[in-house]
């Protein structure tokens, strides 16, 4: 297992630099796009293993996994996000996540084709999605960056994780 | 703890359990006012105000003084136990409480004490007293006897018999006795003739020291030492010397030893360890169940039969874990009491609560999740149910209503069950209530099955009024909601005018369960051992009939069957030779078609999680020896499921 990089980044300190004006990210790609979600989160990533699927699951949280002894779910982000499914390639990884969900800490399970790098990124320089420039649900996304001349699509953790989909918070449509 | 005087904390916890006690020694005492209980009341007093002035609650201390002096007016006849007083003790008991948890003597417990709620109990209590015509009874108080006799060595030959002492002493009041055998000596230097054996007598009674003494007339050569046990030292250890009849019989006496009641070993433990070390327990099943699979691949005996041993500490050690957690249902049916008899009164029903099974015992933390929705079903009962006294004669029916509440084991699974005698569930109303909700349509005919099961939709209520018990709607959708985060199930039955029953469903343990574990497909699940009945070869020609049934012949009994492939919406399963496992739900049994059965398993039950709790079926996860994941069947939920979808095709053709 050469890849069993484990991010324990210590939170204060992440704390620290986005009140400075940059928040570090973790870039993975999923179908080809770059999609950062802050490294603090990040419990660990790890090779893929076997998921268990649980029948008559929603589609975006469709499995289990084992994580050192816990049970976690696989929550499907590229059917979120309104993407095609693919099947994993060598270079997939499994990302898993601390999240709060309804003021828990959860601990969920990502799939990425590829995890390629932790950047800074200036928040001051992040800009939304343009209409019309992605079929992502705006409430999933929080914005568009810029790294070394592409662009990475900042995700929303609050709402791309939410049992419901964020249907509470009423920004899904969008047509 | 974070306390910084751990002293204190102490002091609050034993306070607490005290005052516990307290409420259904009072409830005990209005019911049946003896002396003992009368004692019983007086002793609990007694502690919290002696620790009180010692642990920095002071002002409370104050405050239950004057009940305790009430309490010991009581114990000495002068003033007799009237409902108002036990009324008036329950409310103060309550208001202890509000000043234990204030955290000891300051501004707060200064301000409580001298509250209005605080002065109008103690005014009422002055009043009573002063009401009372003082009789004196010419009973003494029970005091507590420590008797040490040793016989002479040749008493028995003069003819004294000590069995003929002993119960003559039990003759005295209850007694416990303690056979000090230390100086028998071996076999071959023993004379049967003579007494080796002294006694230890613990005797609460009435009596004076001269009718011990009396006792002893004829045996001046004997060891003997009459001491009496102040009550205050050791309160603990005199009410719990059982009352024993007049003429007790003697050896069962001696074989009951006071090992357990006087002076037991007890530890108080945080509930946080216990859970801690139920965590450390799942982890280890876990790595053992790992441990198991590696030495079966590795075919070495020597590893295999040292994995057996591990196994079989392992199995040892989680059913001392889990017995340790468990806690009979009675501490929880204790408090309804308390509640059965305010909301009487508040409402004017005339309810007697009778209670059964409350010896079953069920995890402690289920337990502690379990009163809130029990008390909610009790209010159901009473406030909606039970009709007036009036209403109820009219009915034909006794005035004074009664809710049962009792529980039972059953395989897996709790039973708890709140029934009433009361005038049912309206079916009328509960569909009027529903269509305008919108929750059925107008031109819909639900079963009254159906129409019942509506009471637990979310803020449904058909009361006209808002009372201050119920009709807010917030119940049974509350309750099941609780019901649920333990997997269980509420079922609910009524039968117009005759009363209703609601059955709470939960299983015994929220931890660790023993698992059958099958396959289907690709994929493994564990269905609770506790439910399975048996397994049986599955006849493929059963499959697609083209009747549609779908039942075994199981000896002489028809089970219906259902397909796991169906009941997971899965594609139909190729395989040539596939098995049926029984399963035993709600009286009913039902047979599931899996792929394989691949054994037993100690199953280390996991949650599902936010994203998965709406997904019905199951009862969790656990991790497997190989690492991998397998889903936890609910066999009760899955029978429901398919019952519901064939009853819903039944009458969709009818």
């Amino acid at each position: 297992m050469t890849t069993q990089l484990r991010i324990a980044a210590d939170r204060q300190l992440d704390a620290q630099v986005v009140t400075s004006g940059t928040e570090t990210a973790l870039i993975m790609r999923l179908s080809g796009e770059a999609f950062g979600i802050a490294v603090g989160l990040v419990h660990e990533i790890m090779d893929p293993i076997p998921v268990t699927k649980v029948p008559n699951a929603p589609a975006f949280a469709s499995g289990l996994i084992n994580v050192r002894g816990a049970v976690v779910p696989v929550v499907d982000v590229r059917e979120r996000l309104r993407m095609a499914p693919t099947l994993p390639g060598s270079a997939a990884r499994i990302v898993v996540l601390d999240v709060e969900i309804d003021a828990k800490l959860t601990r969920l399970a990502i799939l990425a084709d590829a995890v390629e790098e932790v950047i800074d990124i200036e928040t001051s320089y992040t800009e939304p999605v343009p209409d019309m420039g992605a079929p992502w649900p705006e409430a999933y996304v929080r914005g568009v960056a810029r790294n070394r001349g592409s662009i990475v699509v900042l995700l929303n953790p609050e709402t791309l994780f939410r049992p419901d989909g964020g249907r509470s918070s009423n920004s899904e449509s969008r047509t | 703890m974070a306390n910084s005087e751990p002293s204190d904390s102490a002091y609050v916890i034993e306070t607490m359990d005290i005052l516990d006690g307290l409420e259904a020694q009072l409830l005990d005492l209005e019911q049946d006012p003896n002396l003992d209980a009368i004692d019983a009341v007086f002793r609990a007093l007694h502690t919290i105000k002696g620790g009180g002035g010692m642990f920095g609650h002071r002002t409370m201390a104050e405050f239950v003084h004057h009940f305790e002096d009430a309490f010991d007016k009581v114990r000495d006849g002068r003033l007799s136990v009237s409902s108002q007083l036990v009324n008036l003790a329950l409310r103060a008991r309550d208001h202890v409480i509000a000043m234990l948890n204030c955290g000891g003597d300051g501004l707060d417990a200064t301000a409580l004490a001298n509250s209005g709620a605080a002065q109008q109990l103690l005014a009422d209590l002055k009043g009573l007293l002063g009401a009372q015509t003082v009789e004196r009874v010419s009973e003494k108080p029970i005091k507590l006897w420590k008797i040490t006799f040793k016989l002479a060595p040749n008493a028995l030959l003069n003819g004294t018999r000590p069995e003929l002492l002993l119960a003559e002493l039990a003759s005295l009041g209850a007694t416990q006795v303690t056979l000090d055998g230390a100086e028998v000596p071996p076999l071959e230097r023993l004379d049967p003739t003579l007494c080796h054996l002294g006694w230890t007598v613990l005797l609460s009674t009435r009596e004076p020291r001269a009718a011990i003494e009396d006792v002893f007339i004829f045996t001046d050569d004997a060891d003997l030492e009459i001491s009496e046990i102040a009550a205050d030292t050791k309160p603990e250890t005199v009410y719990t010397l059982q009352e024993t009849s007049q003429n007790c019989d003697l050896e069962e006496d001696a074989v009951r030893r006071p090992s357990k009641e006087i002076g037991g070993d007890f530890v108080r433990v945080s509930s946080v360890k216990l859970d801690e070390i139920l965590d450390q327990l799942g982890e280890l099943v876990i790595a053992q169940a790992r441990l198991s699979q590696i030495a079966a691949e590795s075919h070495n005996p020597t590893l295999a039969g040292l994995v057996e041993e591990v196994e079989r500490l392992v199995t040892g050690m989680r059913e001392v874990t889990l017995s340790v957690r468990m806690l009979p249902i009675e501490t929880v049916f204790g408090k309804f009491r308390r509640v059965v008899r305010d909301l009487s009164a508040e409402l004017g029903k005339d309810v007697e609560l009778a209670t059964s099974g409350g010896e079953t015992e069920i995890d402690k933390s289920v337990i502690d999740r379990l009163s809130e929705p029990l008390v909610h079903m009790i209010r159901n009962s009473i406030d909606h149910g039970i009709e007036s006294a009036d209403g109820r004669i009219s009915a034909g029916k006794p005035a004074k209503a009664t809710v049962w509440l009792s529980a039972r084991q059953e395989a897996g699974d709790i039973l708890i069950s709140v029934r009433d005698d009361g005038a049912g569930l309206n079916t009328d109303a509960i569909r009027r209530k529903a269509i305008q909700r919108g929750l059925i349509a107008a031109e819909a005919t639900p079963s009254d099955l159906e129409l019942h099961q509506l009471i637990f939709a979310p803020g449904f209520s058909t009361a006209q009024t808002i009372s201050s018990v119920s009709g807010r709607g917030v119940g049974m959708d509350a309750v099941l909601t609780t019901i649920r985060a333990l997997r269980g199930s509420l079922d609910v039955k009524s039968n117009a005018g005759r009363g209703t029953l609601v059955t709470l469903r939960i299983p015994l343990s929220l931890a660790i369960i023993d698992g059958l574990l099958v396959r289907q497909g690709a994929a493994n699940y564990v269905i609770p051992l506790a439910s399975v009945d048996e397994c049986v070869e599955f006849d493929s020609s059963e499959h697609g009939r083209e009747s549609g049934r779908t039942m075994l012949q199981i000896r002489e009994h028809l089970v219906p069957f259902v397909d796991l492939t169906q009941a997971f919406n899965e594609p139909t399963s190729l395989e040539r030779s596939r098995r049926v496992v029984i399963v035993k739900s709600e009286g009913l049994r039902l047979g599931l078609v899996v792929d394989d059965i691949l054994g037993q398993n100690q199953t280390v039950i996991k949650a599902l999680g936010p994203f998965h709790d709406a997904v019905d079926g199951f009862a969790g996860a656990t991790i497997l020896g190989d690492g991998s994941v397998a889903l936890i069947i609910d066999v009760a939920k899955l029978a429901r499921q398919v019952a519901i979808a064939h009853g819903a095709l039944r009458r969709a053709a009818a």
